[in-house]
């Protein structure tokens, strides 16, 4: 069948099959080093997009499903003032995951801000969980998470600069 | 890769991709140990060919590494997936099928499986060390007790599946690959091509947290894809699935330790008789290494009269197994603090208390080694560590509620404990290529530094380490310090990146090659470039052979302390608290090590509740993620470091909370159950039938 989506705000038409994952659709309509489709099972996070702002597992989405949709992909999230924020959090709080998965862990942070403006402990703890890779301390990462939070809403309220 | 690029972007591998690059799969064996083996050459679509032992000798290239490693099973088969050939095409999951449906014919042997009772020719290595009179001191004594002590095979979920990618670079070939010894890569290569060794490259792509699992294994993936790419003239590239990961990577070692004790009233040590069987599988380049590792631990803690120390490395028909999270010494320090444990319900006194009399301290030796010259500071990290956890209240506490309810009826099933290890960076190879480091620092026209580490590589923390050494030995900005990426490429031997010593033996050629270069900064035109190398056998007063010197040279000291609950309807433990304390000299970049250390402890308790691989039953998708402590149960993790020795130089510290972590993982479940298990790692049901029987 052929689908027709936005895909980092281009729009996008692709052949695929029924059952084809999304993430490898994905990776065949342009160079997207944010997607290392790993576990297939939604544990590692390493193919994590936006699909009409909420973020899925494409590993796990099967490529029909993104019909008429918006994904952003890392790529296309990186060039927005709200990565610039979670990766200056990260740098302040000397948290820094692995090559492996720094990108989805920026996906999984812009994913929180996006619900929670100001998460609380708890709310970042339950959301680590979406991707599984234990290279970072949770705590320096908690605390990214904070600063970028911070960081975000002085932004958006106009408040001191960061 | 540009010249500028600098490791903190490392490739990766699964994303690499080359023009008309080909991928390979590996053909396995289906048998555990067979003989004249053949391989069955299917019918290929075009673009498609099988690489099999005869087909590479035939090409004049060679199927052993500079090691001795055979890349390919030949005639013999020795473990069930066992590589036999290979086969390289442009899809790679159809080399995926085809490789799994490409047949073998063999005459199949009776596997060698036993491992705790071995014939003489599964011996790969053995050791015996005699001190004092043992038996004369069995005789005398009031106490003596005998345990057996289990390690399982533990595996680490890899931040990446095995792989390497072998390229042409017009008269060279590249090797990609994640490996802690290129060195190794680059030799191996060379030796199976035929090659001199300035005639391979090696390019350490992002490894991750490796836990000593990437050290020789990579080397013959490597040696797989470069014979590929000989033979078939194009790029080639090896990608292990999640599956074949799990199933036929290196894991750590089973072990089986003996001990023996007859103590006094006091719990004092007057004799141990200790015998230390691994199970290293069908093969393992390190296991004189582990063999020597493991004795070195489990005398090293406490002082004994009388010792007989027998260690075996024994091979077996399964996969090979070796180090993860240390070298062989988790299995000694378990058994040890294990047995502590023991002796201290049968003598009715605190674990704590039988470690305090029996302590290693400075005058005291252990198989006629010289009296400790220094301080070692266990005794102050005990008492540190006992006031941060609480310990003997707690101890206290949870002895009584298990006396009063031993079926726990009540529900509170809670345990503590506090064991006490150390790591050193020594190793006992005496081979030059695994003590060799250099590092080389430029500071170019622009006044930008680059550290060349020659394929020493760096975790981030380490390269931030680094970064901050030298930007302060030479007064400049962290920001001017780049690390260039690990590239092996000339004749020069690099060791491994293992026994933490980035921190150690890295970090201290970095400030020594700075302090050179500062000396000519000002003097001579840029850019300069000043080298420091060091060898350490010259430096180490410890002979491998005798187990005589000081041991505890560049040695860190840790004490870790453990809380946890047992859920009495699953049986399933789970961390409330961790407190570390820990003496590992001067700490250069104080938050970057706290945060290292607090993510090692995770990594070391998901070991801990983490389910056994079976290597001799089937496979099981349900491994391939292994069990983690959610994000939201982590437990509260408290480090501190010891103030007093600050002003000393860097040691290291990653490998502490797998040293020490299971040992006191495992003492704090047995006061918890009430019962020894005297193995790890234990299932949720198998603590809950403990607990049921108890």
């Amino acid at each position: 069948m052929t689908i027709d989506f936005v895909l980092n705000g281009k729009p996008q038409k692709t052949q695929i099959r029924s059952g084809d994952r999304l993430v490898y659709v994905l990776q065949k309509l342009g160079d997207f080093p944010s997607l290392i489709p790993d576990c297939l099972g939604g544990n590692c996070g390493r193919c994590l997009v936006f699909m009409d702002g909420r973020l899925i597992y494409s590993c796990l989405t099967p490529a029909f499903k993104a019909k008429g949709s918006s994904i952003v992909t890392y790529e296309g999230f990186s060039a927005t003032e709200d990565c610039k924020d979670i990766i200056y959090g990260l740098k302040q709080a000397s948290a820094f995951p692995c090559n492996f998965c720094r990108k989805a862990k920026i996906m999984m942070i812009a994913d929180l801000l996006k619900r929670i403006p100001l998460p609380e402990e708890t709310d970042i703890m339950e959301q680590m969980s979406i991707v599984s890779c234990p290279c970072t301390d949770p705590v320096s990462l908690a605390k990214a998470v904070l600063l970028s939070a911070e960081c975000r809403n002085k932004r958006k309220f106009k408040r001191a600069d960061k | 890769m540009t010249a500028k690029q600098t490791s903190e972007s490392l490739p990766i591998l699964s994303s690499l991709a080359f023009p008309d690059m080909l991928f390979a799969s590996i053909i396995r064996s289906r048998a555990a140990r067979a003989q004249n083996n053949l391989l069955n050459q299917p019918n290929l679509p075009a673009g498609y060919r099988i690489i099999a032992p005869s087909g590479i000798l035939a090409q004049g290239l060679s199927l052993v590494t500079a090691s001795g490693l055979s890349v390919f099973a030949d005639k013999e088969i020795s473990y069930q997936g066992e590589p036999l050939g290979l086969v390289v095409g442009p899809d790679p999951l159809l080399c995926d099928e085809l490789a799994q449906t490409t047949d073998s014919s063999f005459e199949a042997l009776e596997p060698d499986l036993g491992w705790e009772s071995f014939s003489s020719s599964q011996i790969a290595y053995r050791k015996t060390l005699v001190q004092g009179d043992p038996e004369k001191a069995f005789e005398k004594a009031a106490n003596v007790e005998k345990a057996v002590y289990h390690n399982g095979v533990f595996d680490h979920h890899y931040s990446e599946p095995m792989g390497a990618l072998a390229a042409w670079e017009y008269d060279k070939m590249a090797i990609y690959c994640a490996s802690q010894w290129p060195a190794h890569v680059r030799d191996s290569v060379a030796a199976v091509l035929k090659v001199p060794a300035a005639d391979i490259v090696v390019k350490v792509t992002e490894l991750g947290m490796a836990l000593d699992g990437r050290l020789w294994l990579p080397s013959l993936v490597a040696c797989q894809a470069a014979i590929a790419a000989r033979l078939c003239r194009r790029p080639v590239k090896i990608l292990f699935s999640r599956k074949e990961d799990y199933l036929y990577t290196s894991k750590q070692a089973r072990s089986a330790v003996t001990i023996k004790s007859a103590t006094d009233a006091n719990g004092q040590f007057l004799a141990l008789d200790i015998k230390i069987i691994l199970n290293i599988g069908a093969y393992n380049p390190m296991a004189e290494e582990l063999v020597n590792q493991a004795m070195s631990a489990i005398t090293g803690l406490y002082v004994c009269p009388s010792i007989r120390l027998e260690a075996y490395a024994v091979r077996t028909n399964i996969l090979p197994l070796g180090a993860l999270g240390s070298i062989g010494s988790s299995h000694a320090f378990f058994a040890i603090e294990a047995h502590i444990n023991h002796l201290a319900s049968l003598i009715q006194k605190t674990p704590a208390e039988i470690k305090a009399v029996n302590i290693i301290s400075k005058g005291h030796s252990n198989f006629g080694a010289e009296p400790l010259e220094s301080e070692i500071p266990f005794l102050r990290i005990s008492r540190k560590l006992e006031q941060l956890s609480d310990y003997r209240r707690k101890y206290a506490s949870y002895e009584l509620v298990k006396k009063r309810d031993p079926g726990c009826r009540e529900g509170i099933v809670r345990g503590i404990a506090l064991t006490l290890g150390y790591q050193t960076d020594q190793s006992f190879f005496e081979s030059p290529s695994m003590n060799t480091y250099i590092v080389e620092v430029t500071l170019d026209r622009n006044l930008a530094l680059s550290i060349d580490t020659h394929g020493a590589v760096g975790s981030e923390a380490l390269r931030a380490m680094w970064k901050t050494t030298a930007a302060g030995v030479l007064s400049m900005s962290e920001n001017d310090v780049h690390i260039l990426p690990p590239v092996c490429n000339s004749a020069i031997q690099c060791g491994p990146m293992t026994l933490s010593r980035g921190a150690t033996i890295i970090n201290s050629l970095v400030e020594r090659a700075s302090r050179a270069l500062q000396k000519k900064r000002f003097r001579e035109t840029l850019p300069i470039t000043s080298r420091a190398q060091i060898r350490l056998p010259h430096r180490l007063a410890w002979d491998s052979r005798s187990l005589r010197g000081q041991p505890f040279s560049g040695a860190s000291w840790c004490g870790t302390a453990i809380e946890i609950e047992i859920d009495p309807l699953t049986g399933e433990p789970s961390p409330l608290s961790v407190w570390m304390v820990i003496d590992a000299g001067r700490i250069i970049v104080y938050d970057r090590a706290i945060a290292s250390l607090r993510a090692s402890i995770l990594n070391a308790l998901n070991l801990c509740i983490g389910d056994e691989f079976d290597p001799e039953g089937s496979s099981d998708d349900r491994y391939l993620y292994q069990r983690q402590i959610k994000p939201s149960s982590y437990p509260a993790i408290n480090i501190e470091f010891l103030e007093s020795e600050k002003a000393s130089r860097p040691r290291g510290l990653g490998e502490l909370p797998f040293v020490t972590l299971p040992a006191a993982f495992y003492s704090a479940l047995t006061q918890a159950i009430g019962v020894e298990p005297r193995q790890l790692p234990l299932r949720g049901s198998e603590i809950l039938r403990l607990l049921e029987a108890e």
